[in-house]
This record gives structure tokens, sequence and C-alpha cells, in this order.
């Protein structure tokens, strides 16, 4: 599915991933944990394809092709997922209107006919159901005026709708309660069928209670320092990240 | 130039028709006007350099026809608007595509065919609401040889909308004129729109008298582009209870420009004013607004939203004057701008001139670029950058164009405002 290596990518001359190396099998579940500024969040952003991240070394494929080669939207309709850490408010736009702009460009792409008015919104109901979202966010205005709770909600709904391959969670339970945290949890679990592959990035082991990863990889300064079960995720919590040792807390302090 | 306005003058004291008395006053004011420059505040930063290039057939001197074939299908059908349809080409009312209908409570005449009533109702109306300011306005004045007296009677309620619509062809130059009147508690809706790309110039204005407890719905869709120069304008008077809901939908071509006069003459009167104006390229459009509160308790809101793209050019100029007298008065105005381009350009000016000291008002005037992020964001869920684009232009303009009261219009004008952001985006 996804093969990383010696990934190297910085953002403003900065270097922030320094040799990353990372393989995801189809329907596998990888967490990524690490301290603040260990790279987490670049790691997404990068293999969505964000604008101002220099990739400077590594290589990264993705079901066979060039990740790195495509576009935003080509990753996307090849199937790679990112929801965002803090997804951004569109005022005018409503969440219908893009998701079935979205949905439609994807099915395109995989070569199926676009679903008319009447078959999006059933879907999109559905969905709406399975994050519990009131139904009229749909002709909100995406984003506009959520919580940053409901902001993550919308971004599993969206992940439900548009059916990825592989899906990158960015700290998708930042400030979340325990509520929400279960809803979103229960979402991706939804999703959760053999095949289909996730990128849990968290910077606490709790969201890993509801989601239970098959493999935990704990990034520092811009490299997997150490990779296991989900039972690594465990000992951090009680350990922290301390033993990553002081001259690299520091560094990674960005 | 000023030979140009010169020759406008030598045509316009040529016209012999039931008109010339009301036109002697522009033709004299205009005797004593200058031809604007850019030290001129009205014409600042729209340039008439284009005007000044083109070389064209005075086409609209009394007694010409047109000649060039138009027939009804280059008239767009609306879907389900079931509008009464009055159609100018170059100037001329198309008699043969046109519907002067007779609907009880309505009545429609062309300048050429007003009888004596319609006359004095046209004398009543002709430079009576449009403020002598306009420079344009005044050679309106002095050509317009065709034009439509549209009087609605009191009570009356007029459920087809009127359309007017002004085609200018290669090569013309043309000046016609509305003149509307509502009487007390009639309702109607008028629907003027203007096209054309080839070298032209049009003038086009329109005067509309909105009777006691009238209600006008309006709408005028500026769409000339290219080459074709249109220089227009609406003007309304309110009386008192009076409502207005006016659009405006305008593109840009070399020179285009529209002022617009609100003029609460009777209290209680009620105005909603939008515009939304779409730039490609190197368009240019020119909005001046005017609202006069000249009596107390008007409300009056004005939202103009414009997207400029590429090397285009956009100036708003929205001013509110609220009179000694006009306590009371509720007056908002607010302008927004999307620039899509580093070389686009936009002048906004919004201006509260308050004389009142009991009463609310409100302006403000933002210009914004498209946020990178926000593009990444929609791109991330599949969509391309072009089709994003487009999806973030039009939900800048859509609650605009979705406040438009008759959804026919409003779905007839969606796929056309979006393919024209398809052109409108830089690459």
């Amino acid at each position: 599915m996804l093969k990383i290596e010696n990934l190297h990518a910085s953002v403003e001359q900065k270097e922030i991933l320094k040799g990353l190396n990372l393989e995801i099998k189809p329907g596998e579940v990888h967490a990524i944990m690490g301290p603040n500024g260990a790279g987490k969040s670049t790691l997404g952003f990068i293999l969505s394809g964000r604008e101002g991240y220099q990739v400077t070394e590594g290589k990264v494929d993705f079901k066979g092709e060039d990740l790195l080669d495509m576009k935003v939207e080509e990753r996307a309709r090849k199937g790679l997922f990112l929801a965002f850490q803090y997804p951004v408010e569109i005022p005018g736009v409503s969440n219908m209107a893009f998701m079935k702009e979205s949905v439609n460009a994807i099915r395109e792409q995989q070569g199926e006919t676009p679903l008319t008015a009447a078959e999006f919104l059933k879907k999109a109901k559905e969905a709406c159901k399975q994050v519990q979202l009131p139904l009229d966010f749909l002709k909100r205005g995406v984003n506009e005026g959520f919580s940053g709770g409901e902001k993550k909600r919308n971004e599993i709904m969206q992940m439900i709708l548009l059916e990825p391959t592989l899906c990158i969670l960015d700290e998708s339970d930042s400030g979340l309660d325990i509520d929400a945290l279960q809803v979103v949890a229960n979402g991706v679990n939804s999703q959760r069928d053999g095949k289909r592959s996730f990128i849990v990035i968290t910077h606490y082991q709790r969201l890993l209670d509801y989601i239970e990863p098959d493999y935990v990889h704990i990034l520092a300064n811009g490299k997997v320092v150490k990779s296991g079960d989900a039972s690594l995720a465990k000992d951090l919590e009680k350990e922290g990240y301390a033993f990553l040792g002081q001259d690299n807390a520091e560094e990674t302090n960005i | 130039m000023s030979q140009w306005l010169q020759q406008v003058i030598d045509r316009g004291q040529a016209i012999d028709d039931w008109l010339s008395p009301l036109r002697a006053e522009a033709l004299e004011t205009l005797s004593n006007t200058n031809w604007p420059n850019r030290r001129v505040e009205s014409w600042k930063y729209t340039s008439l350099a284009p005007l000044e290039k083109l070389e064209l057939t005075a086409s609209n001197t009394a007694g010409n026809t047109v000649e060039k074939a138009v027939n009804k299908a280059f008239i767009d059908s609306i879907e389900g608007l079931n509008s009464l349809d009055l159609v100018f080409v170059d100037g001329k009312l198309q008699n043969d595509i046109s519907l002067l209908p007779l609907l009880a409570g309505l009545h429609i005449s062309s300048f050429q065919d007003a009888a004596v009533k319609e006359q004095n109702t046209a004398n009543a109306l002709f430079a009576k609401i449009k403020p002598q300011r306009h420079l344009f306005g005044l050679i309106n004045d002095a050509l317009a040889v065709d034009g439509l007296i549209i009087d609605i009677a009191a009570d009356s309620e007029i459920e087809q909308p009127i359309r007017i619509v002004n085609i200018s062809t290669d090569g013309q130059e043309s000046h016609h004129r509305i003149l509307v009147r509502l009487g007390n508690n009639a309702k109607a809706t008028v629907i003027e729109q203007g096209q054309g790309e080839q070298a032209s110039l049009n003038t086009s204005f329109a005067e509309y008298e909105i009777g006691e407890h009238a209600y006008l719905e309006h709408y005028r869709l500026a769409m000339h582009t290219h080459q074709a120069i249109h220089i227009g304008g609406c003007h309304f008077s309110l009386l008192q209870q009076a409502e207005l809901n006016s659009t405006v939908i305008a593109y840009g071509s070399e020179l285009s420009r529209l002022d617009i006069d609100i003029i609460h003459n009777g209290e209680h009167a009620k105005a909603k004013f939008n515009a939304v104006y779409l730039l490609g390229e190197s368009e240019q459009f020119t909005l001046h607004s005017t609202i006069e509160h000249a009596v107390p308790n008007g409300t009056t809101e004005e939202n103009a939203r414009g997207i400029i793209g590429d090397k285009a050019k956009a100036v708003f100029n929205g001013r509110i004057h609220i009179h000694r007298d006009a306590q009371k008065t509720l007056a908002e105005l607010n302008n927004r701008n999307l620039l899509l381009s580093r070389r686009g350009q936009i002048n906004t000016k919004p201006e509260l001139e308050i004389y009142a000291d009991d009463v609310q008002c409100a302006h403000g005037a933002t210009v914004a670029e498209t946020e990178e992020e926000t593009l990444y964001y929609l791109c991330s869920r599949g969509i391309s950058r072009s089709q994003a684009l487009v999806m973030l232009n039009f939900g800048f303009i859509q609650e605009l164009v979705n406040q438009m009261p008759n959804q026919h219009l409003a779905l007839w004008l969606k796929p056309q405002l979006k393919s024209r952001f398809v052109e409108m985006e830089v690459k």
C-alpha cells in the first residue's frame, strides 16, 4: 500500500524529517506517536501533498506509483485521505456541495458514474448519522461555525463518504471529550475492513484504547526511533517520552 | 474627445421629436461641460480611453432602422421565468420580437408610438429622477430616441416579469431610455438585461418611480463584455412605504459603468440593493451608487461583492447621504472583494454622509485573496484546483445570488456565473 524510504523533508529550509522509513500493508493500522515537533503532522502534509514542504531525499511509493510526483487531488483520487487536525472553514460553500463534488471527482477517476443528487443525499445522511452530526450540517458552510469536536466528526464523515484506501488521521483526538472521541473512533473502526489501511497520528495513547493499532511507531527528531505493537503505546503512556533523551527533546522543540 | 461631445450636442440638437423640449436642458448642460479627465472625482479611476478609440456608426438617429437580422433565438429563454420580453437591438425596440402586451393594469409603449397620454407620463419621469450630474445620463437625455414608457396602474399586481433585453452589435452606437411608473400599491418585476461583445457603445438609463406602498423587484444584468462599451444607470424614487429589491449582476468590458441612485422621497420606504461583479482578463467595471435619505424613517441595505481576476479593474463607490431631516434612518452599506490575481485592481470607497443625529448606519469594505490553505483543503478531497476555485468564488457571491427573489432567474444565472469563473481563472 505505502512504502516510505529514507524520507527527508524541510519547511522553510529547516529539516523536519530526517530519514523516515515506514511500510504499511493493506488492512493495517499504524499509530504514529511522538513528542510535539517530532514531525508527525509534517508527515501527514507531505503524504497528502501540501505546498511549502520540500522533499530533499527519499521516496514514497503508493500502490506501485510515485506518490510524491502526484498533485494533491490526484493523491486523493488514488485513495489517500487526510483527516485534518485543524479543518478549514469555508463560508459560502455548503458541506453538501463540497462532498458531492469530491465524491464524484473520485468516482470519475475510478471509472464510476457520478451519483445523482438523490443517491448522494442518501449516502450523506447515513454518514452524518454515523458520526452523530445533525442533518442540517450538510447544508451549512464547510466547517463554518462548527465546534472543534464537530469539525473532527465532519472529517470522519468525509472519510466515510470518500471511501479511501489509505486514511491518515492527524490528531483526530485532540480537543475531544470522551464522548466525541468514541464517536470518532467508532467512525474509524466502522471503516476497518481488512483492506483499508490507517495511519493514526496522535500525541496521546487514549485514542488507541478505542482504535487498536497493529503497529505503533515512535517518531522523534524526524525519524522512527522505535516500533512495536500496541503495548508500546501503553508503555509510553506510563513512562512518557523521557527515554528519548535530553538531546532529542531539545532538538525537537520546534 | 470634446469633439465627440460636440458631435453629441449637434446630433441631439438635430433631433426633432416630442422629447425635444426635454432634451433641451441636457443639451444646455452638456454644452457647458468639459470632457472628464482623471482629476474629475467621478471618473478618477475609470478611463474613457477605450471610447476614444472607437469608430462607430450612430444608428440612433430618428427613423434609422436596424438592418441586422436578430431573431427570437438570439434571446436566451429562461426556463420557468414566463417573462414579457421586450428587445432592443442597438437602441431600437424590435417590434417583431417584442411583446407589447395588453394585460390589465400594465401599459407599455415605445417612444416612437407614444400617444399624448403616454407622452405625459414620460414628461413626468424623463430626467426627473436621474440626477443631472451623470455625464452619460445627459448624453442619453440628448440622444435616446427610442425607449419604453411602462405604466403600472395603482393596485395592479403584474405577475409576469417584464424583461427588457438590450443587445449591442458590431460598430454601432446606441442610446435608449426606460421610464417606469408604479402606481400606489402596485407590484411588478422588471429585468434589464444587456449583452454584446463587439466594438460598440450603448448607453441605457432607466428611471423608476415607485408609488406609495408599491413594490418593485428589479434586476440589472450588465453583461456586455470585450469591446462592447456600456454605460448606464438605474435611478429610483421611492414614495411613502414603497419597497425596492434590486440586484445588479455585472461583467466587465473595455469600459463598463453603472450609476445607481436610490432616493427616499417618502417616509418608511425600504430599499435592498445587492450587486455582484465578476471581472476577468483586462475588463473594467465601475459601480457608483448613491442612496439619498431625504426624509425620516427610511431603510436601506446595500451589499456589493466582486471577484476580480487577471488584470481586471473594478471601481466601487457607494455613498449614503442622510439629510438633516432624515431621522430614524437605518442604512447599511457593505462592499467585499476577492482578488484572484496580483495584477487585478479594485478601488473601493464606501461613503457615509450624515446630517441627522438619530440614525443607525454602518459601512465597510474589504479586499481579500483566495487562501492557499483553503484550496489545499478542497484539493485534498479530490477536487481539482480549477474546480476548487470555482467553488470558492461561487461561495463568495452565492449568498447574494440566492437572495434574488426570482428563483428561475437565479437558476438560469448560476451555471453562467460558474462558466464565467472558469474563464476568469488565472492559470
